[in-house]
């Protein structure tokens, strides 16, 4: 027992502290050119690609036969094999690179996109694809949609998977505390009346907008006529007055039982099981939202991003770019066909039908072999594509410091809005913290 | 030693007899290598996965770098130590890694140790019954466990918040994982739910070890049930426990990573991460290992230091009875 116990004490000892440790790998880099390989059908390519709406239930299927229609027929036809990973944190890309894993095409979020670009050997894609076969792909994709992934002129994402914000809302219990869903309220002053007329009269929660969203706060900040992130991206500048104002809005909800507490996760769950009156996400919940609805036996509607006051409000997007990082000709045309097919009509109509993203070719809308039928039975859709001419970017943060900063940010609102502390304060500080890490 | 082996194959001279052969496994070099040869297969794997990685881990903390394969390794010196004394959210850690340490003794010796000596007493069946009881959790994976009790804090479906709105305990429902003050909490509830089981099974061990005459020693002299737990159990189990101290304070910050991550990514703003789930950020979300070895060579350092002063209050205090 003696020996026992003090031999594990001293091996317990050397070996925790040796357990803090990293470990590396090292491979060799190589370079790519703008120049596609020759595919061959009997020998298939084979290329990765790490996506986060694999890991999601909601958006799994659609995501999943994306996948498998590509294999099945342009992939079969060409030679190229496509492995979705699902990436539920996405930091397993991150991961998988600096283990030496091939990482060929990742379903890449707006906000890190330069930090990625920096560090982890994403090509532009006019360093990988040529130019005339670009020009033709992206006919029909509005301008405004290819200006999200350009970092300093160059396409390092061809935007993928996109939303805007929207008011999901529950039209049994908007109708049990005497509201109209037809008639959606507009700004945030109707939205408080509304929640706290369906907390009186329901007891369930009104209205929800998690702190911890991560994106719709700065449609928020931009709608009240602030600024996140200046256009330079030299500096950031949330707590300017219009900004504070626009925090201490939703303080106020959240801390007078006009907002519902929680995870973004949280919310969600309770607007599914219908026990929230507003909710406000992506539309990329669509599919999940409405199934629930039909299982709970309530009627689903919604409403765009509130605005304050008279002023218009202005959603940023959500969603993803594709980024790229192939290694030699051949997985440049692999690639290409695979981005080809997902950001093509016969993509971006499963994209929006089965996932629940809107269509960035908007002329699908209006096709009756693409999307008309579906914008009809779903006309939650038009709330978006009307939206899409107010929607400006999400922040691109700088550089390397880009994940520091976003956290910085990320906390700052949520400390902001949930907690005691004065928003001000709290979002100054944040943003001398942000400004700091810049310079 | 080369003229031994050249007269090993030296012809022998005529009229002379042959000059004694030693078998080469009675060789005084092989003597002296062969323990060493013994240690081999520990050592080559200790090196490769404990000692290898360490000082690379030393090495990395004076560079800047993703990690990322084919890319340069910038040396910064002791820039990555300033940047990271800088960070706020690693003081914060800090501060919390010392919580959640504290935090889970309770868990980890007082709980276990009354429940092991409490089960004792009963019968084979129940013993077993009740030890198999406590010890379930501690095998059930994290990732499911984290699930249930997620469901079971829901702000809304959960059914805690049910019973505590119910029992008119709460007017408003608590929002657990974001409310800063409460995520920690419950990360450490769940942490310790999980290490009652396996340091139960520890000092149940350690009981049966324990010679029954003491007992009756004791009780023949007249001392309660209380003073006989007190004086000697405490001084006979005073090895495990000094042990499961041990493991407690190093090992806390690991067995809370899988809920933190899973729970409350550390937040809201930071209020319920630890040292080893900042360092995990540092290296794997922000890919900068450089800051990431900074941390872990400081914690190398705080926990070494740990870990010897418990080896020398293990030897002070432990009592064996042999």
């Amino acid at each position: 027992m003696k020996r026992f116990v003090k031999g594990t004490v001293t091996l317990l000892s050397l070996s925790t502290v040796v357990w803090l440790s990293g470990c590396g790998a090292a491979a060799n880099s190589s370079s790519a050119s703008a120049e596609l390989g020759t595919l061959d059908p009997a020998n298939p390519t084979k290329i990765t690609f790490y996506t986060y709406s694999l890991a999601y239930p909601t958006m799994k299927p659609g995501m999943e036969q994306l996948i498998k229609e590509f294999n099945d027929t342009v992939g079969k036809e060409k030679g190229v094999i496509v492995e979705g990973i699902a990436d539920t944190t996405m930091q397993q890309y991150k991961a998988d690179i600096s283990a030496g894993k091939e990482v060929d095409v990742v379903q890449h979020t707006f906000s890190t996109l330069d930090s990625s670009r920096l560090s982890l050997g994403f090509q532009a894609y006019e360093d990988v694809f040529p130019q005339e076969e670009l020009d033709e792909h992206l006919k029909g994709i509005s301008p405004n949609a290819l200006e999200l992934g350009k970092i300093d002129g160059k396409m390092y994402g061809l935007a993928f998977t996109f939303s805007t914000p929207i008011v999901f809302i529950n039209g049994k219990l908007f109708e049990e505390a005497g509201l109209d869903p037809e008639n959606p309220p507009k700004t945030w002053d109707e939205i408080k009346e509304a929640s706290l007329a369906i907390k009186e009269k329901t007891g369930k929660d009104g209205f929800g907008l998690a702190p911890n969203n991560g994106w719709i706060t700065e449609g928020l900040i931009l709608s009240n006529g602030g600024e996140v992130l200046a256009k330079d991206r030299s500096k950031v500048n949330f707590a300017n007055e219009a900004g504070i104002e626009a925090i201490s809005m939703w303080k106020d909800l959240y801390h007078n039982g006009a907002s519902a507490a929680g995870t973004d996760t949280e919310l969600s769950e309770q607007f599914m099981a219908g026990n929230l009156g507003m909710y406000v996400s992506s539309t990329s919940l669509h599919s999940g939202v409405k199934q629930a609805s039909e299982a709970g036996g309530w009627k689903l509607y919604g409403a765009g991003l509130p605005q304050f006051g008279d002023k218009p409000s202005v959603p940023v997007n959500s969603g993803s770019v594709l980024a790229v990082r192939p290694d030699s000709p051949e997985k440049n045309a692999a690639v290409w066909e695979f981005i080809k097919f997902v950001t093509g009509d016969r993509g971006y109509t499963i994209i929006t039908s089965q996932i629940g993203y809107l269509p960035l070719r908007t002329a699908l809308a209006d096709d009756p072999n693409g999307l008309k039928d579906f914008v009809e039975q779903n006309p939650l859709y038009k709330i978006n594509l009307e939206q899409l001419s107010r929607i400006q970017p999400v922040a691109i943060w700088p550089g390397d410091n880009a994940t520091e900063i976003f956290t910085v940010f990320y906390d700052a609102i949520v400390k902001a809005v949930s907690s005691d502390e004065d928003a001000a304060t709290v979002l100054k500080q944040a943003e001398d913290e942000i400004n700091g890490m810049i310079q | 030693m080369s003229k031994t082996i050249e007269n090993l194959y030296a012809p022998p001279l005529a009229g002379k007899s042959e000059p004694l052969r030693q078998p080469w496994h009675q060789s005084k070099l092989w003597r002296r290598l062969k323990p060493y040869l013994y240690l081999l297969p520990a050592v080559a794997l200790l090196g490769i996965w404990m000692y290898r990685p360490l000082l690379y881990t030393f090495y990395l903390a004076f560079h800047k770098w993703s990690m990322v394969p084919g890319t340069a390794k910038v040396f910064v010196g002791f820039d990555n130590f300033s940047r990271l004394l800088q960070n706020k959210s690693f003081v914060e850690a800090i501060g919390n890694t010392v919580f959640y340490t504290v935090g889970l003794l309770p868990f980890s010796i007082v709980i276990p140790l009354i429940l092991a000596v409490v089960t004792d007493k009963m019968n084979d069946r129940m013993k077993n019954f009740y030890r198999a009881l406590f010890f379930i959790p501690m095998i059930l994976a994290p990732v499911s466990v984290s699930a249930i009790w997620r469901w079971l804090f829901h702000p809304s479906n959960g059914v805690v918040n049910h019973l505590l709105l119910k029992l008119g305990l709460i007017e408003e429902q608590i929002a657990f994982f974001s409310d800063a003050s409460w995520a920690r909490w419950i990360i450490l509830f769940i942490t310790g739910w999980k290490m009652i089981g396996f340091s139960t099974i520890m000092f149940a061990a350690a009981l049966t070890s324990i010679n029954r005459e003491y007992y009756e020693a004791a009780s023949i002299d007249g001392a309660s049930s209380f003073r006989q737990f007190l004086n000697v159990t405490v001084p006979l189990m005073s090895p495990m426990i000094l042990f499961m101290l041990t493991m407690s304070i190093l090992f806390s910050s690991q067995w809370t990573f899988a809920y933190i991550d899973i729970l409350t990514t550390g937040g809201p703003y930071g209020s319920s991460t630890n040292i080893y789930y900042e360092m995990y950020r540092f290296a794997f979300s922000n890919l900068n290992v450089g800051v990431s070895s900074a941390a872990a060579m400081l914690f190398f350092l705080a926990f070494g230091v740990i870990a010897l002063a418990l080896n020398a209050v293990s030897r002070k205090f432990a009592f064996y009875d042999n």
